[in-house]
């Protein structure tokens, strides 16, 4: 009845034991060890699950942006912005923890045998996918302040003002906005796109080393 | 002969009605009229920038004084271009159809140590008792009046069609007044 919970226990010092004589451990006591702590071949699940729930963030936020702008004036486009509004500070948020998190632990290698500009074309696109994480929420955060209109994120905490209202500067940054938009979506279609090219095509393991059921 | 002691009769009237009841006129540079509505449950706040107070009123009598206001709706102002666009329209304070409210009381009585003035309210077009509650504080140029009361906007049709549902805008708007007044 026991065994399973000390085995958990051995991993998990075994785990604290690599890093004392980085000497070799289990298949067994990597597997737990790295359902954490990315690796240079493997995303810990703390990385998928920031993945996977700010993709599905994402794909709702760029939805919900897309309806609350064109949605003729009425309750419904209040509502479709206030959630849209709500999302996007959530994923502001997410994305400073995402990036501690990053920057905290190694980041797999990519596949061998890439050609150079394929790599730098990788590291552009999740570059230009980290920038526009933060620009669109900020570019956002700067169209509400600058309308000055009044708004608590998920009706709880009242979102300050980063720029004094002015309706000009609400304009051109709602167009800038909306540029960004666009540019997100064509970068996710590469991103999507080369996910599917690399399982598909390359038979390599860029994609399924992300999937939450998979660990590599 | 006749005229004078008929016109005695007439002032004493009028003094016993009105007491000392003195009239004040209203300052507008040091008055403001507020109104906070709320969206998304997050106060909404507005004013309207011209508007224009008459009192007759003694701070110790107040019995007998009167409280009329007459407020310009088209100077109403909520600080985002595109909400006073919209609020101009039929469905909200219909500039067009009625750009004028007023309030007229009917009685003015002391409550504690504030004062209360019950009266009429037109908005819209339409006519609704309120009760106008407000602090006196005197000073030597003058007084200001202060205070605040809750309207429901439904009430005076103020958001109609969709508009009349309240989960995105509140029912409840929130008027604010500080009033500047001089003797006169």
């Amino acid at each position: 009845m026991c065994s399973p919970i000390i085995a958990k226990g051995d991993h998990f010092l075994g785990a604290r034991g690599r890093g004392a004589a980085g000497g070799h451990e289990s298949a067994a006591s990597r597997y737990h060890t790295e359902m954490l702590r990315n690796t240079v071949d493997s995303w810990g699940a703390p990385a998928k699950l920031f993945h996977w729930v700010m993709a599905a963030l994402i794909l709702a936020q760029i939805a919900l942006g897309v309806m609350a702008a064109n949605w003729r004036v009425s309750p419904a486009k209040l509502e479709l912005f206030f959630w849209h509004k709500s999302t996007g500070m959530l994923i502001l948020a997410l994305v400073a923890l995402r990036l501690l998190w990053r920057l905290a632990n190694p980041v797999p290698l990519l596949p061998s045998g890439m050609a150079a500009w394929e790599r730098a074309a990788a590291r552009l696109g999740h570059l230009v996918l980290y920038a526009l994480m933060i620009a669109l929420p900020v570019t956002g955060w700067i169209v509400n302040s600058a309308s000055n209109v009044p708004f608590r994120i998920f009706w709880l905490v009242p979102l300050p003002a980063i720029v004094a209202p002015d309706e000009p500067t609400a304009d051109l940054v709602a167009e800038v906005h909306g540029g960004l938009a666009a540019l997100l979506a064509l970068v996710l279609a590469a991103h999507i796109g080369g996910a599917l090219w690399h399982h598909y095509v390359k038979r390599d393991t860029v994609l399924t080393r992300m999937l939450p059921w998979r660990t590599p | 002969m006749t005229k004078i002691p008929s016109l005695l009769w007439l002032c004493g009237l009028l003094l016993t009605g009105s007491a000392f009841a003195a009239d004040w006129k209203m300052d507008p540079a040091g008055s403001k009229l507020e109104f906070v509505a709320t969206f998304e449950k997050t106060p909404a706040p507005g004013e309207f920038k011209e508007f224009d107070a008459r009192l007759r009123f003694d701070p110790d009598k107040p019995a007998g004084g009167s409280l009329d206001v007459t407020i310009k709706i088209t100077s109403a102002d909520m600080n985002i271009p595109d909400v006073n666009k919209e609020i101009r329209g039929k469905d909200w304070f219909d500039y067009a159809g009625f750009p004028q409210a007023e309030f007229h009381s009917t009685d003015l009585r002391r409550d504690g140590k504030r004062y209360v003035a019950r009266g009429t309210l037109t908005l819209k077009g339409v006519k609704q008792p309120v009760e106008v509650p407000f602090s006196w504080t005197a000073s030597a140029d003058g007084a200001v009046m202060e205070g605040e009361l809750l309207l429901s906007r439904g009430a005076f049709g103020i958001g109609l069609g969709e508009w009349k549902a309240t989960d995105t805008i509140g029912p409840d708007v929130k008027v604010k007044f500080k009033v500047k007044l001089r003797k006169g």
